[in-house]
């Protein structure tokens, strides 16, 4: 579904992926883990298009997106859910979540999405009518992922969605991004919580210094020492040698 | 001169509406602050060219003065939408607010103001220019027995508040209206959620300066018009905006009426002869007791 080659991107003439390959298959689960500033947010900018590649390419379904504007690629399928937990404010929640959908016309089957998110978050349908900028931080990125349902994504990206919420609150989330793939989304999910992403995916990337340094199964992944060394409780020690040599 | 509460009455009346035509102008400005990150130095010019495209459209095409009007706000929409698109819009992908981009797009913005003037002074001379706009179709009004209030300004009441109401409308309960508001406030999310971004930022730009061009028109029967009318706009325009909290649509309003009552009340009684200082003289106040204005936020930081 998602075929990334060579993909080089960065900020200026600051190069922070340096040649990312990646194939996604439609209906996975895909998590991509690393360590802080090692280019996962960039590598979901670069794919949903608000960051321009220096060099290589990008198709979806086949078709070569590369030169795509970010609001073709959502027409296209692709949507990204931000790390920054970022509603419209002074929008109400079902505002923000009717703007998830501004692209579609299929006013039924809006509604039925629409249906669908307060199902998955009720929270959200108790607070459909209060403005955004009064959420907690839970509700937002539940909010923000509701709105990424709302556009009909044949890919949802969500970047690091359980970062700085309570433990339920994650468990939660998660629950509803496995929900989410199970109507037929593929989902590629950032994250630092690295064993719920290894749960939750079928499928890892892990990425260093802007290559991805190891690649494969959760399952193994989630077994595999350098993995558990890094990420999974090696010593605060070990795991900063890990991620900074 | 006496006091008497008529005459209170009516100075308040005359400030009210051409305050909203500063608000108007000021709508303008606060709709490009927040839809662009830019502070827009050219719009006085906005409001001139609108102004000039509504006599000729009366004088010498013959169109009626509303059809006149809606002529005016389009092609000087088109015209502000070209300039954006030739000139701003390099500046502005580069980053706009207090960037080294940002500060290109003031020096860039005054040059075109000084462009346009000269432009406007090709084409229609130095010269100003009497706006005969017919306008019998309008009631004048008559309060509180001996106060008379002419056509141009009861007219500019009336349209005033159709075009709050068709903005409000537009921004508030249009689909179009809402892409309006998330550009406004976050480019990357607005384009995620699938909205053309550089298409909203034409629209946005249009629309402010068709609002410029609406306040033009309007002026113009009740005072003339002139190439060089434009800096004086846009001064009242800013003291507005920032009276009423740069960046806020309702305050652009609100600030617009209240330079317009006070500098009527201060030409009233304190000095006819020094009625465009009064402007600044409100602004300088209300900054030294509320920094961000009556309705802003506090100010918005951008990076
Ligand atoms: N807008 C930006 N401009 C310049 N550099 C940036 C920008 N955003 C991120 N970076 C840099 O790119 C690197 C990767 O950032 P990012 O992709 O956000 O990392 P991650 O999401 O993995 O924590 C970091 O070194 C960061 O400082
Ligand atoms: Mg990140």
């Amino acid at each position: 579904m998602l075929q990334i080659n060579n993909m080089q991107a960065g900020y200026g003439n600051l190069r922070i992926l340096r040649g990312i390959n990646m194939e996604i298959s439609a209906g996975s689960i895909v998590t991509l883990l690393g360590g802080n500033g090692t280019g996962k947010s960039t590598l979901l900018k670069a794919v949903s298009g608000l960051i321009p590649l220096m060099e290589g390419s990008i198709s979806f379904d086949g078709v070569d997106i590369t030169g795509l504007k970010p609001h073709e690629r959502v027409r296209r399928g692709i949507v990204q859910v931000t790390q920054a937990k970022e509603a419209y404010p002074a929008m109400t929640v079902e505002e923000n979540l009717m703007l998830g959908a501004y692209t579609r016309k299929d006013r039924g089957a809006i509604k039925a999405d629409l249906d669908q998110v307060y199902e998955f978050f009720p929270v959200l349908r108790e607070r459909r009518v209060q403005l955004s900028g009064t959420l907690s931080g839970g509700e937002v990125q539940m909010l923000v992922i509701g709105r990424g349902m709302m556009a009909g994504p044949k890919m949802l990206m969500l970047d690091e969605p359980s970062a700085a919420l309570a433990p339920k609150v994650v468990l939660d989330i998660f629950g509803n991004i496995n929900r989410i793939a199970k109507t037929g989304v593929t989902i590629l999910v950032v994250e630092q919580n690295v064993r719920m992403a290894l749960i939750l995916a079928e499928y890892g990337y892990i990425i260093r210094d802007g290559v991805i340094m190891l690649q494969g199964d959760a399952k193994k992944l989630i077994s595999d020492p350098a993995v558990k060394e890094s990420f999974l409780g090696g010593s605060v020690a070990d795991t900063s040698k890990i991620l900074h040599n | 001169m006496a006091f008497d509460f008529n005459s209170l009455f009516a100075f308040i009346i005359f400030g009210v509406t051409i305050g909203v035509v500063y608000g108007i102008v000021a709508l303008g400005i606060s709709l490009i602050y927040s839809g662009l990150d830019i502070v827009h130095f050219a719009h006085g010019e906005m409001y001139m060219f609108g102004a000039f495209f509504g006599l000729v459209l009366v004088h010498n095409i013959g169109l009626p003065y509303p059809l006149a009007l809606i002529g005016a706000m389009v092609l000087t929409a088109l015209l502000g939408m070209a300039i954006e698109r030739t000139f701003y819009r390099r500046l502005t992908r580069a980053g706009g607010g207090y960037t080294v981009a940002g500060m290109g797009m003031i020096i860039c913005g005054f040059g075109m103001s000084v462009a346009l003037v000269n432009v406007a002074y090709f084409i229609w001379g130095a010269e100003a220019e009497p706006f005969r706009a017919n306008l019998n179709f309008i009631p004048r009004l008559t309060f509180a027995g001996d106060i008379e209030v002419p056509e141009s300004y009861v007219l500019t009441a009336i349209i005033s508040v159709i075009l709050m109401a068709a903005l409000h409308y537009f921004l508030r309960h249009t689909k179009m209206g809402l892409a309006v508001r998330a550009v406004a406030h976050n480019k990357d999310i607005a384009y995620l959620m699938g909205i053309n971004v550089p298409l909203m930022i034409s629209l946005i730009f249009g629309l402010a300066c068709g609002l410029g061009a609406a306040a033009g028109v309007l002026i113009g029967p009740m005072q003339s018009v002139q190439v060089e009318m434009g800096y004086l706009m846009l001064m009242k325009a800013f003291a507005a905006a920032v009276v009423g909290g740069f960046g806020s649509l309702p305050g652009a309003i609100i600030g617009g009426i209240m330079v317009g009552i006070f500098e009527n009340l201060g030409a009233a009684y304190i000095s006819a002869s020094h009625k465009d200082i009064y402007a600044f003289l409100l602004l300088i106040l209300v900054l030294m007791f509320k920094p961000s204005g009556l309705l802003g936020i506090e100010a918005k930081v951008k990076a």
